[in-house]
């Protein structure tokens, strides 16, 4: 059963690096899981983590977050802030007995196209193997 | 859901780049069965000229209100429809573009799981258009004008071309005399050509200029405002403006600081360096020792004209070490390489039978003309050695030079030291950050917008940083970076016509939010500031970039990004996963 579960990831995809690296993986045309649905954000810190916890009462198996690099964000820091949100929601998951492997925070840059496709594979295996998120059946809204 | 709406949505085939991998026919079929959706059509190529008339024309026949183009990436034609929108009559904001042919035909080769995925992404883009909100372009009157701090050879060379392009500019200095640093020099490096012909040329060029206003003595106090429109004010203790000071005039006004209240659109930071303070590092023997020296004393000796020991006598010997308090820093100063070698030059044309040697850690010698200026010198008889954990002693006037990097090799004698020591951020540095807003790096340089990108602009938009306030480098350095800001003032900032701001900034509701001030933090352009009347958070809307970041940190809900809110994200997170 679990072999034929194709898992449905958002992913939000800053407009200036991880886009951009996702629109080369394209340009590139490597091929990747078409699991992840892509939202384009202007920057990271823009992702409430609110946003992420809705992704998945609404049914998403996973949630990737993906920024510039550090140091290199486009609006100077914010991909840090981004980076202390994710480590907070990560022990909010963690306190909650929710499995913080369905949420990832990646730094992907515009030249990065093949990083981009591995990413997406390499955690779409993962989320594979992890089978259906949950909480889809556990919380109705 | 707002439901009056008429949507058109547009499937562009790209060539054969979507048509090949993506059933159009299906999508068009599933998209037109949608309740909320009005006008469903296909086209070869939607960025052509006949396609962008086919759209415009759809549009207009059709009285849409809202549209999805799902075609290329928004990097590539979003613009581009935009613009079609907006000749059409709608507001260019009512329009979403998704990605099918990046983000989808080019990634999946399976044509039925492509056909799919594209539906998912038009419904999503439909969702999401819904929520749209007419947005309309903002511009503001700005201030041509031009504030420079510091006087060095960077902030002149800003000033002449800025001048030369009309604008006027305040030069502000804060010694007696403009050309900083550089006036000191005798000769330049690599050419050995003599610094005043370059420098005073400037200086004249500056004081001849009708559109440079030279303030010395002179201290920039506060910067307040934004890019076009700051205001700025300069204390002054200058006396120039008498011509012939009478007592009485003297007495009046002279000697008393006088505050000046300048408006200028840009504010150009050009303070120049100090030097490190070699009482950090006592193993040098620095103030200990009668005959060592800092590079700029020796540059100032060599200037007034003889080199000559403390005693009077010349010197039969002379170390000149490189990388001093490089360690301590951090990082190389670039410059000192190729200054040390100018000294050795100085230094062969005086005293010829002068034993020189250079004490290195490493040699920077760079570009297109050091490399030759190094083996040059270095044919003048001079000695190069590679040198670690140097320790200076001296012993009845001679000293000794203790150190390790080199294997098998004695402590060197010597008569006279000179020690090329590392450049540091100004002193005030700090104070100006502040003032400023802007940010210091961890060396305490003034941090550039992006290494890259934005090599020259600082996170507040308006101030510009060149010279050696952003980093160590050289004059010719200096002068590029100093034209590169001119040219990025001179280009933004146009006299008559007005600064078009970002439109999708962040706003705040005064209702909502609960005066935390943790939006404030977190901005990086200084975009929001605090009402202490209505104890509210307030965006400066010139300032702001729209990044987001306040609007993911505020814990009221009260922040929110125009075309990102939380409505736009959500309702395509939602129909994205249905």
């Amino acid at each position: 059963m679990k072999d034929d579960f194709e898992p449905t990831i958002i992913g939000f995809l800053c407009r200036w690096c991880s886009y951009a690296g996702a629109d080369l993986a394209g340009t590139s045309r490597l091929q990747y899981p078409p699991s992840m649905l892509p939202i384009r954000v202007m920057c990271s810190s823009r992702v409430d983590p609110v946003f992420i916890i809705t992704a998945f009462l609404r049914g998403a198996d996973a949630v990737l977050v993906a920024g510039c690099h550090p140091g290199d964000c486009h609006y100077i820091e914010g991909n840090y802030y981004t980076r202390r949100r994710f480590a907070c929601l990560r022990k909010i998951f963690e306190t909650l007995g929710m499995e913080s492997d369905r949420i990832r925070l990646s730094w992907i840059s515009a030249s990065e196209g093949p990083r981009f496709a591995q990413v997406v594979t390499d955690y779409t295996d993962k989320i594979k193997k992890l089978g259906p998120n949950p909480a889809k059946k556990e919380i109705f809204l | 859901m707002p439901m009056e709406e008429k949507i058109g949505v547009y499937v562009c085939e790209c060539g054969p780049n979507i048509a090949d991998k993506v059933d159009i026919d299906k999508v068009v079929e599933t998209i037109s069965s949608l309740p909320s959706v009005n006008v469903v059509e296909r086209h070869k190529l939607l960025c052509s000229e006949d396609g962008k008339k086919f759209l415009k024309e759809s549009i207009q026949k059709n009285e849409l209100t809202r549209i999805v183009v799902a075609a290329c990436s928004p990097k590539q034609h979003e613009v581009t429809f935009m613009r079609v929108c907006e000749s059409a009559g709608i507001n260019p904001y009512f329009f979403q573009l998704t990605n099918i042919r990046e983000q989808c035909a080019w990634i999946i080769d399976d044509k039925e799981e492509a056909t799919e995925r594209t539906i998912r992404y038009i419904r999503a883009a439909i969702r999401r258009v819904l929520y749209h909100k007419a947005l309309e372009k903002k511009e503001i009157e700005a201030n041509p004008d031009v504030l420079v701090i510091g006087g060095g050879i960077a902030g002149i060379s800003a000033s002449l071309l800025l001048a030369s392009g009309d604008r006027k500019v305040y030069l502000i200095e804060k010694t007696k005399v403009v050309g900083g640093k550089v006036r000191e020099f005798a000769k330049l490096f690599p050419r050995m050509e003599p610094c005043s012909d370059i420098i005073s040329q400037k200086i004249k060029e500056v004081e001849n200029n009708k559109n440079i206003e030279v303030h010395t003595d002179s201290e920039v106090s506060e910067v307040l405002g934004f890019l076009g429109n700051f205001v700025a004010k300069v204390n002054t203790s200058e006396n120039k403006a008498i011509e012939q000071p009478s007592e009485q005039a003297i007495k009046e006004k002279g000697l008393e600081n006088k505050e000046l209240e300048l408006k200028v659109g840009a504010v150009v930071v050009a303070t120049g360096f100090s030097m490190l303070d070699l009482q950090q590092l006592p193993q040098y023997g620095y103030g200990k020792y009668d005959n060592v020296y800092t590079a700029l004393e020796f540059e100032k000796m060599n200037a007034e004209g003889k080199i000559l020991l403390k005693n009077g006598k010349p010197p039969k010997q002379i170390a000149i070490i490189h990388c001093v308090g490089r360690e301590k820093v951090g990082y190389c100063s670039r410059v000192c390489c190729m200054y040390s070698l100018k000294f050795a030059n100085y230094i062969k044309s005086k005293l010829p039978s002068v034993k020189v040697s250079h004490l290195y850690t490493d040699l920077t010698v760079p570009g297109k003309t050091y490399q030759k200026f190094y083996e040059q010198t270095k044919e003048k008889d001079v000695e190069f050695i590679r040198a670690q954990d140097i320790e200076i002693t001296e012993s009845n006037g001679q000293l000794t030079i203790n150190h390790k990097g080199t294997p098998n090799l004695k402590p060197l004698n010597t008569d006279m030291v000179i020690l090329s020591s590392a450049i540091t951020p100004s002193s005030d540095a700090h104070k100006l950050a502040e003032m400023l807003n802007i940010s210091q790096g961890d060396n305490g340089f003034f941090v550039e917008e992006h290494p890259k990108l934005a090599p020259v602009s600082t996170s507040m938009e308006g101030i510009f940083i060149t010279g050696c306030a952003q980093g160590p480098k050289n004059i010719s350095d200096s002068i590029v970076q100093a034209q590169a800001v001119a040219g990025k003032i001179l280009s933004s900032i146009i006299p008559g016509k007005k600064l078009e701001l970002e439109v999708k900034t962040s706003e705040i509701s005064e209702a909502l939010c609960i005066g935390c001030q943790t939006c404030l933090e977190v901005c990086s352009y200084g975009a929001i500031y605090f009402d202490e009347i209505k104890r509210v958070c307030i965006v400066n809307e010139v300032l702001c970039r729209g990044c987001g970041n306040c609007v993911g940190s505020c814990p009221s809900g009260a922040a929110s990004s125009k075309h990102f809110t939380t409505t736009q994200l959500h309702q395509e997170v939602v129909e994205a996963l249905r």
